[in-house]
């Protein structure tokens, strides 16, 4: 359950404009939810903010059931920021690592055994199609080899909450479908989704709920249709 | 083409964000520093506690005209020599006082530094008496006045006027010592932080991405570390291994000064190394073993810090 109450976020000094001002939506568990609006408009802001990069200025936020406060404790957001995964716009992929040990990263700081890591990635990267890919170096990818990266290693630790910022950039049409079909699977199995994204086409092929920012500001939300 | 599991590699790449070459040669000169520091603490410790525990109870009396005679009271015949009397007086000192009155040849080493080999029996020698009063006694007040009434012209100096200057002067050189290593761990301090804040510099944005991931404040903290702690390490066992060599050849130089003397330094290089290396004390052995592990938790300490204030940035 994703849930803010007239949220929020300023940048730096008090006394400058807020990016982000009185958002306030709720998303059920298990919910998808584009989110839309022209460049600028805060919505990489307002994904920083659920993957908890920042923290609200005013308002109140819930995210996966837990609010959270505005000088919550550096361990509990640890341990919040666990059960999200968030696929940026530039990727961040390890360069110095293979497909295998950028997927495998989550499931390395959560402690978890070698051998049960190696399934997992495997797993996963066969999901995503890189099955064959695994012991290549991310920066020897493509675009799009390294956007599904990305995605699998947003995905590995079974995370309850998605986030996702312009995913499809790099993607061809049917790489771009295909994502799509993998966002609405893990949806359907419980873990909730936020995309933004610029891509029309997109958006009428998923129909699913969405939200419009304009100016750091909620203008729309929908059910299915922008 | 790598292999698709390296293990536990997280992408921080600390060996190239914490070059080996710079932090590891700063911190082996810093400890060679330190070593020699330590030395000369340990020397002037034990100088200080040397002169402080025995030279309190020594006495050195020079008798001039040794062999005269002494002038009779009263008229009488002269039948003692005026070193005699000296030593005659020395005998109602207490119980357990030992009275020694150099021999010619100890005379003559004595003498060795300032008059070489050369026969020293043409000279005017005085006689030289040592008095060790046991521990619990104190000198007569009396026994200066009454030596120079009884024995014209004999000088009595009391050791412990000049320990007690010497040991003012060990101390100022302990005290030197200390800030001088001081400043040694300040400057190891100074210069892990800025190795430090270069690799969190270099290791900005996979820092914010394994944060993002949800790395612990601890684990990256502890990642930076460790890798500084083993650099420090490394440079510090380098650094105390570097100064054994002039520890050794300043204890060979020395020995001449020490209570037992190894052997006349008429080599620069010792000959019996093992020998050497069994005079090193026990205290400052310990020191400098002690000192890789001291620059391994300087390193370790001063990047614990700098990494998690660095992490504050981040929420």
């Amino acid at each position: 359950m994703i849930r803010l109450d007239n949220v929020s976020w300023r940048r730096g000094k008090k006394d400058s404009g807020p990016v982000l001002a009185h958002l306030s939506f709720a998303v059920p568990q298990g919910g998808f939810r584009w989110l839309l609006g022209p460049s600028g408009a805060g919505k990489s802001s307002l994904l920083s903010l659920l993957h908890l990069e920042n923290l609200p200025t005013d308002g109140q936020m819930t995210i996966l059931g837990k609010t959270v406060a505005q000088d919550e404790k550096r361990a509990a957001l640890v341990r919040l920021r666990h059960r999200i995964g968030m696929v940026h716009q530039d990727y961040q992929l390890m360069p110095d690592l293979s497909v295998a040990d950028n997927v495998a990263l989550p499931l390395r700081l959560q402690n978890r055994p070698e051998d049960e890591i190696q399934d997992e990635v495997h797993a996963i990267l066969k999901w995503v199609g890189l099955g064959e890919r695994l012991d290549v170096p991310a920066t020897r990818l493509s675009g799009g080899e390294q956007q599904r990266t990305a995605i699998a290693r947003a995905i590995i630790h079974r995370p309850g909450l998605i986030l996702a910022d312009e995913p499809t950039n790099a993607l061809e049409e049917s790489q771009a479908c295909r994502l799509l079909d993998m966002f609405a699977e893990l949806s359907a199995m419980g873990t909730t989704v936020i995309v933004a994204t610029h891509n029309e086409s997109l958006v009428r092929r998923l129909e699913r709920p969405f939200l419009f920012l304009e100016r750091g500001r909620l203008v729309d939300e929908g059910d299915a249709q922008v | 083409m790598t292999r698709p599991f390296s293990g536990r590699k997280d992408g921080l790449s600390l060996s190239e964000a914490l070059p080996d070459r710079s932090l590891f040669a700063l911190v082996a000169m810093m400890g060679f520093l330190a070593a020699l520091t330590l030395a000369g603490a340990s020397g002037a410790r034990a100088l200080s506690a040397r002169w402080s525990g025995g030279a309190a109870q020594l006495l050195t009396i020079q008798v001039p005209d040794a062999n005269a005679p002494l002038p009779a009271q009263g008229g009488g015949s002269a039948t003692t020599t005026r070193v005699q009397a000296v030593l005659a007086d020395l005998a109602s000192l207490p119980d357990g006082t030992e009275v020694h009155q150099l021999t010619p040849p100890e005379l003559a080493r004595l003498l060795e530094p300032w008059l070489g080999e050369t026969d020293s029996s043409a000279l005017p020698l005085p006689a030289i008496i040592r008095v060790k009063l046991p521990p619990d006694a104190s000198v007569p007040a009396t026994l200066e006045q009454a030596l120079g009434t009884h024995v014209p012209g004999t000088i009595m100096e009391h050791n412990a006027r000049w320990g007690e200057r010497l040991r003012a002067l060990a101390n100022s050189l302990l005290a030197c010592a200390g800030l001088a290593l001081l400043s040694v761990g300040g400057i190891a301090t100074m210069i892990t932080g800025l190795a430090t804040r270069t690799g969190l510099a270099t290791r900005k944005d996979i820092i914010k991405t394994l944060h993002g991931l949800g790395a612990s404040d601890s684990y990256i903290a502890g990642r930076f570390a460790w890798r500084t702690a083993t650099l420090g390490f490394g440079g510090g066992l380098s650094g105390t291994l570097m100064a054994c060599l002039p520890l050794l050849l300043l204890l060979q130089m020395a020995a001449p000064f020490a209570s037992a003397p190894l052997t006349t330094p008429d080599r620069l290089l010792p000959q019996n190394w093992q020998a050497l290396a069994n005079t090193i004390p026990s205290d400052m052995l310990c020191a400098l073993a002690l000192l890789p592990f001291a620059a391994a938790f300087i390193c370790w300490f001063t990047t614990q810090v700098m990494v998690r204030l660095w992490l504050l940035r981040l929420p």
